[in-house]
């Protein structure tokens, strides 16, 4: 390279430069004006949830739980008089982990941006929860369930929902020990969570004495088991166990019994859902059974308040498995948000500062939710660990289990 | 688990069932790569957009809730579609006609709006567009229709066609539905073969797929002839969206991706721009995925379905019965 070259190249970085600090300089006197008092700053909460592909169902249950949340507090003094205004943004990972990947850059890029309120899949969160811990935003999960998320050493990442291994054993004793099942046929669908929660069921049910009579890993998008089925059925089995979300297992429930099979499907959280009763049709689903976590709403110590404001809200809708959840899990990033903004001032919620003071009072909460006590212990797992069974019985979900 | 022979006669039967499904899609590629050598990527859309014309065809004429949502009218003409026999024939046979029509014609107009401007546009031009198109198609459904997985049946969730078992041979049931769609695929696919090599248009299909502008020289009027192709390929695409969401359940509007790719594969397999080669390519891959399923694993049966693909075209790179279009000169 020649002396002009030289001399070219660096005239055009000193004006790169010149051009960078004016333009930095804009942003911090617009930062510095902008935030005086009586002023309002906007925070966000985004929620990540599968829109359009995967359990749309659950998702947009996620939405309407974290939106009436929101709703209801910037109608609070409390957050009125620290002048700040909430809302929420969604992010469509559907229920695949490399979208949720994009979301979760999205999200972090989003000035505002101080808490996510998701996701529902497991292998989503896997990709998202470390994007989210370089941007020191605190992410709070109400539907994760696969044990190894707290274990990864993300200090970011916390969820109000128990996890597989609470899950999977209970729903397996209920199987063996209250219903009679002996023989079980199981089906995962591929996923972190599916695969997850079928192996710490099946382990339980052989501890109890059941047998696998066999094992098959099915797609998360499949929708054809025909030959799935007769396998299933050459084995006899007298239940067949699903670990997966809903859309397909519907399906696998329909056709079992169309195929000759006259058994029930038991799934988890993911399929307990009015959805799966649509797809599989009445008839079919009639016996299939679903655990997840929690009470039902209305056995839920704030459920009768929370069905109420929800009505309200959204008419004719009826909460899916997470709904309520999402509005606790929505609430820990408020009441987070608000004692870091009495710490450090309004304007201050919005910096890193004020994201890392988040995260800390996030792991400090404690507070009566819809769901029940709303405490984490040093991992980030809900100290409230408890499952419910439900059965179809006339074409509706109802709580089987004590 | 016990092996037995009629173990191995069900999962034939899967199979068979499956092979239809995809060998009616087939066609669609390769009718259009035969005349146009080009890949109609929105073909799957098509037989997604039958599996919802077909649905929304079946709650007219045969949901109770929909009559009583307003539309009384429809109530006298579901009260004959819904009762015994005949009605059961005759909603059938209404529901494909509709469909396959409706969604033909979608198939004509993207062929003269999207493809037809296109034709003397760099090969790779036509394909983007088909592309484009199948992008387009996914996102009306999601945004038009819904974007949850509809279940293929009445409102109160039984099936517009009952799971009864049909007949019962060497102790395996074959079910009504299996039936439906084994004789409905063999007989389409009979009429297609007979139609192509047997009639006057047929010959021109075939003049044209041969040589396009010698067979305009000779009186061929070859738009006609490709929106003809672009008529049955959709249409054949539509009675097989139909007969997928009645036998497996639903519909999505993201459901044609996987049978589009698995039917392309299948008309490979066969050696794509060939008929019959799409129907034996068709009902091979319906057959190799369900015994795959049955005797290996399920988690392998795309993998196992795949290497039969990569070895046909290791020792027949034509795939299995020739490319039908090789004597340019």
């Amino acid at each position: 390279m020649g002396m002009g070259n030289v001399r070219k190249y660096s005239a055009l970085i000193a004006v790169l430069a010149i051009v960078a600090m004016v333009v930095t300089g804009c942003g911090s006197t617009a930062t510095t004006g902008g935030t005086s008092a009586g002023k309002t700053v906007t925070v966000t909460i985004g929620i990540g949830a599968p829109l359009t592909d995967g359990a749309v169902a659950l998702g947009k249950g996620m939405v309407r739980g974290t939106n009436l949340a929101v709703k209801q507090a910037n109608a609070t003094k409390e957050i009125k008089d620290l002048g700040i205004v909430l809302q929420t943004v969604e992010g469509d990972d559907k229920g695949d982990p490399t979208t949720g990947g994009n979301v979760a850059t999205q999200f972090v890029s989003n000035p505002s941006l101080v808490g996510v309120m998701g996701t529902l899949n497991s292998g989503v969160t896997r990709v998202a929860v470390k994007i989210y811990k370089q941007g020191n935003i605190v992410q709070v999960s109400p539907a994760n369930t696969a044990v190894d998320l707290t274990q990864m050493g993300n200090e970011n990442y916390f969820r109000v929902c128990t996890v597989d291994s609470v899950q999977g054993p209970f729903a397996a004793d209920y199987a063996f020990k209250d219903a009679g099942k002996k023989a079980a046929f199981v089906v995962d669908d591929s996923t972190v969570y599916g695969v997850g929660l079928a192996d710490e069921w099946a382990k339980q049910f052989e501890k109890d004495g059941g047998k696998v009579t066999g094992r098959e890993k099915t797609g998360d998008k499949d929708t054809d088991f025909k030959a799935l089925v007769t396998k299933i059925k050459s084995t006899n089995p007298d239940l067949v166990y699903y670990g997966g979300i809903y859309n397909s297992g519907a399906l696998l429930s329909k056709q079992v019994k169309e195929g000759g099979l006259a058994v029930p499907v038991m799934s988890g959280d993911g399929s307990f859902d009015p959805e799966w009763i649509k797809l599989a049709g009445a008839e079919a689903a009639e016996g299939d059974m679903a655990s997840n976590v929690g009470l039902p709403i209305d056995l839920m110590p704030k459920g009768q308040d929370f069905m109420a404001a929800y009505t309200a809200e959204f008419p004719g809708e009826v909460p899916a498995a997470y709904d309520a959840y999402s509005y606790d899990a929505a609430n820990v990033i408020i009441k987070a948000i608000i004692v870091a903004a009495k710490d450090l001032g309004a304007d201050k919620v919005t910096s890193t500062e004020g994201k890392k003071a988040i995260i800390a009072a996030v792991g400090k909460t404690n507070f009566e939710g819809v769901t029940g006590k709303v405490t984490f212990d040093s991992k980030g797992d809900t100290l409230n660990k408890t499952i419910t069974v439900y059965a179809v019985k006339s074409g509706k979900w109802v709580p089987v289990s004590k | 688990m016990n092996f037995t022979l009629s173990y191995l006669l069900e999962q034939t039967i899967n199979g068979i069932t499956l092979g239809g499904l995809y060998a009616l899609v087939a066609l669609g590629y390769t009718m259009v790569y035969g005349i146009l050598l080009m890949i109609n990527f929105a073909h799957s859309e098509l037989f997604m957009a039958g599996g919802y014309v077909g649905l929304g065809v079946l709650k007219l004429l045969a949901d109770p809730a929909i009559a009583k949502g307003g539309l009384s009218f429809l109530a006298p003409m579901q009260a004959f579609f819904n009762s015994g026999t005949a009605g059961f024939v005759a909603l059938i046979a209404v529901t494909f006609l509709i469909s396959a029509i409706v969604v033909g014609l979608m198939g004509v107009f993207i062929e003269r709006f999207a493809y037809r401007p296109l034709r003397h546009a760099p090969r790779l031009a036509p394909l983007i567009s088909a592309i484009g198109v199948s992008i387009f198609l996914q996102n009306a459904a999601l945004l038009w229709i819904s974007s949850k997985q509809l279940p293929y049946s009445r409102a109160d969730g039984t099936s517009f066609v009952p799971a009864k078992t049909a007949f019962t041979v060497f102790g395996v049931s074959v079910s009504t539905m299996q039936i439906m769609i084994i004789v409905t695929s063999l007989l389409l696919l009979a009429f297609l073969d007979t139609f192509v090599s047997k009639t006057r248009i047929g010959k021109a299909m075939r003049a044209t797929s041969q040589d396009r502008e010698a067979a305009g020289l000779m009186g061929v009027n070859i738009n006609s002839v490709i929106a003809l192709a672009f008529f049955i390929g959709p249409a054949l695409g539509a009675v097989a969206g139909v007969f997928n969401g009645m036998y497996y359940g639903s519909v999505k509007f993201n459901m044609g991706f996987i049978p589009g790719i698995k039917s392309f594969t299948a008309a490979v397999i066969g050696g794509i721009g060939n008929l019959r080669g799409a129907m034996l390519g068709g009902f091979l891959l319906g057959i190799i995925e369900s015994l795959a399923s049955g005797f290996i694993s399920n988690a392998y049966r795309d993998v196992i379905a795949f290497i039969v693909l990569i070895l046909v075209l290791v020792f027949r790179p034509g795939g299995l019965l020739g490319e039908a279009v090789a004597e340019k000169v």
